[in-house]
């Protein structure tokens, strides 16, 4: 060996020295653990089965869970969720943001009244709204009384939020939806009231974070663009439709992506909310139905690791659609 | 007394209004001669106006729960809330014998009168922490010549009934009762804030070194290398759950503090976001601690460390953060109260205490207050940390 090949050998083993404590970690917790639940996912195997006596089935844990109607009604409830809660808190956070990005008093505490939500822990936001959302004692039904009662002079029927397995749309408009496969109906009924009470304490949460990175977005917009805007005296309207939302939209559709991710995640606020999966299994989402068939009850980890792998695909579906529009903005490379 | 009510509605009213008027006037040319003038006006108030709104919104669950944690079980569970704590009136146990529950009608009616009534129920009786067969039980005891004649088995039933800033204590012991005096909220404080602390660092650590080897070094694979970490960021965490418990399960360290720690002791996020740091590290600074005989290791320890603390920081918080939060996996991989982290302890104290919700947001209010705190002294890292990864 010559002297620079002994060099470069050197470097070699001192750069995989130094990967080494962190790539061991990864091949043994990251990467055997997706292989071995794709395995798993194969097998007939519970926790209460001693190794060695599972069998293989193939595919039928994923042919299983499809005929299933509690993971489809998870799978709905999961979508739900998105459905209803990531545009809203993208909307509001946006109008957050635009009314911060001013030289505004107080701008700091309103910053930091907007994002503490986001600090703070799942487990204890969720059990002070299952608190403001109590049927006897909370402040939404409290509000809604003093509205109806004392001020227009209704009658208020106390409503049981987090019980309450109707359909919003359902609920405020009067229909009754005629129940067809699949929880698919010709009407929308909306999510069930008790998810909208988790859809609200996910939105009030989430704002503060997607508004400090829509800011950050505002103050990366050239502000030459609003100037040459106002000498051709352009609206506030129009300049927010054709400055603002066209330059912040890479912002604003990764926002959207990873809201998206982080919505078919959900699991916590439905874990303390309604513990046993909500009224009529409204509540339940695929992580939360996951985890009540992987690690309650029967302990099924084949047929939960086979649930996880389908909530895999869905998310690198997503991951994907976001790498296509993103790829040639990202800079991964060396 | 101004109906409090009455002010919170029209408070509502103004707000619904100003979001109206504040989205109409935005919108409103700007050259409608004399418009102009008290649109300005009218938008910069809208303005605070719908921030301030905003701000309530946010905040209220907030000073709710601090305010409930003060409260005792029937005001936390009455239907007609109190906002401020002046207003608050603390009353006998329900369940004290009837005489004394009359007299104490009577007191608190006076009391409303405007008269000075000497003995008060509160200031009558005294609290005590009661240790029984190893289980921490809060106890009221009657003081020493009080009007009243409790009887204090009574009151040892139903301690909680009667308490103020007490709930914390109460709170804090409950756990006891559930587990037979194994464990309380200091146990699960000190698990969360262990594992916290010994993970951050652990994976500073690993995560320093797979950076700078990544940004600093030249070696065969390296991109490939560098892929495949980034391909890990794909896949969701839940996928790994099942796996890993089969894996610690047959190390067996389920229910050890191994499981809480090894697991997540490299973080892809963390790797990539120090790699990007120390690439912009001159490479001057290499030949020259070459030239004074430094080694790698000591180029990263002592050059590069210092000058990146910024971003050892912001991952620091981003890290223990995400460690103290955690709920899905220490709920999968602890069993035995002992291990519990204190999301998982609050958890299990939520099902526990159902709807006792003084107790429930007094255990809240501790558990987000660590937190808080962390996030007022180092708010600078917390936002820009966020602000950076939405402009990757």
């Amino acid at each position: 060996m010559t002297g620079a090949q002994k060099r470069r050998m050197r470097d070699q083993l001192e750069a995989f020295a130094y990967l080494a404590p962190a790539g061991l970690i990864l091949l043994i917790f990251w990467f055997l653990p997706v292989l071995l639940a794709l395995i798993v996912s194969f097998f007939d195997a519970t926790a209460l089965t001693p190794i060695g006596d599972f069998n293989w089935v193939g595919l039928s844990q994923y042919t299983r869970a499809f005929q299933d109607e509690d993971f489809v009604q998870s799978l709905w409830n999961t979508l739900n969720y998105t459905v209803y809660s990531v545009p809203p808190t993208l909307a509001l956070s946006l109008i957050a943001a635009l009314l911060l990005n001013s030289k505004i008093k107080g701008r700091a505490f309103f910053r930091t009244a907007f994002f503490l939500p986001y600090v703070t822990t799942w487990v204890a936001i969720s059990i002070v709204w299952t608190y403001l959302f109590n049927r006897e004692a909370g402040l939404a039904n409290w509000l809604f009384r003093v509205i109806t009662e004392d001020i227009l002079g209704g009658s208020y029927q106390d409503l049981a939020w987090l019980a309450e397995p109707k359909g919003i749309f359902e609920m405020m408009f009067g229909y009754t939806v005629p129940d067809l496969a699949l929880g698919l109906n010709a009407i929308p009924e909306g999510p069930s009231l008790a998810m909208f009470c988790i859809i609200v304490t996910s939105i009030w949460r989430d704002i503060g974070y997607f508004m400090i990175i829509f800011l950050a977005g505002l103050q990366s917009i050239d502000h030459s663009y609003y100037e040459a805007a106002d000498i051709d005296g352009a609206t506030p309207f129009q300049k927010f439709w054709a400055i603002t939302f066209p330059l912040l939209s890479p912002v604003t559709f990764f926002l959207l992506v990873i809201s998206m991710i982080g919505a078919f995640k959900i699991f916590v606020p439905m874990l303390v909310m309604t513990p046993d999966g909500g009224p009529d299994g409204t509540t339940s989402p695929i992580v939360f139905y996951m985890y009540s068939i992987g690690f309650t009850g029967q302990w099924e980890l084949s047929y939960a690791s086979a649930i996880a792998y389908i909530l895999t695909i869905i998310i690198l579906v997503l991951t994907v659609a976001q790498n296509r529009v993103f790829g040639k903005k990202v800079e991964y490379g060396q | 007394m101004i109906d409090l009510q009455f002010i919170a509605f029209l408070f509502l009213l103004l707000n619904v209004a100003a979001i109206a008027a504040v989205t109409v006037i935005y919108y409103l040319p700007e050259r409608t001669g004399r418009l102009i003038k008290i649109s300005r006006a009218c938008k910069s108030f809208l303005l605070y106006e719908t921030l301030v709104a905003g701000a309530l919104f946010m905040l209220l669950p907030f000073y709710w729960m601090v305010v409930t944690s003060f409260k005792d079980a029937e005001m936390a569970s009455s239907p007609n809330p109190i906002f401020l704590p002046q207003h608050m009136e603390y009353r006998y146990p329900a369940n004290a014998p009837e005489a004394d529950q009359q007299a104490v009608m009577v007191l608190s009616q006076r009391r409303r009168q405007g008269e000075t009534v000497d003995v008060a129920p509160v200031e009558d009786v005294d609290f005590v922490l009661e240790e029984t067969d190893g289980i921490t039980r809060p106890r009221l005891q009657p003081k020493e010549g009080s009007l009243f004649q409790v009887d204090p088995e009574m009151l040892a039933s139903d301690p909680v009934n009667r308490l103020d800033g007490r709930n914390f204590l109460v709170a804090w012991f409950r756990p006891e009762e559930a587990t037979r005096g194994r464990v309380n909220f200091g146990q699960y404080f000190w698990v969360s804030s262990f594992t916290g602390i010994v993970s951050t660092f652990g994976t500073l650590i690993t995560s320093a070194l797979a950076a700078f080897a990544f940004a600093k070094m030249r070696f065969w694979g390296k991109g490939a290398f560098f892929y495949i970490v980034l391909l890990t960021m794909m896949v969701p965490g839940q996928v790994l759950l099942i796996p890993n418990f089969l894996i610690l399960a047959k190390i067996g360290w389920l229910d050890t503090y191994f499981a809480l720690i090894v697991p997540y002791l490299a973080s892809v996020f963390t790797i990539f976001l120090m790699r990007q740091f120390f690439m912009g590290v001159p490479d001057d600074l290499w030949d020259a601690a070459q030239i004074d005989g430094a080694g790698r290791f000591r180029f990263l320890w002592q050059i590069i460390t210092p000058l990146s603390k910024p971003v050892y920081i912001t991952a620091g918080i981003f890290l223990f953060l995400g460690n103290w939060n955690a709920l899905l996996w220490p709920l999968i991989v602890t069993s035995s109260p002992e291990m519990r982290t204190l999301m998982v302890g609050l958890q299990a104290f939520s099902q526990d205490a159902g709807s006792e919700f003084h107790l429930l947001m007094a255990a809240s209010t501790m558990a987000i207050l660590p937190i808080v705190i962390l996030f007022f002294l180092m708010q600078r890292f917390f936002i820009q940390g966020i602000a950076r990864t939405g402009l990757k």
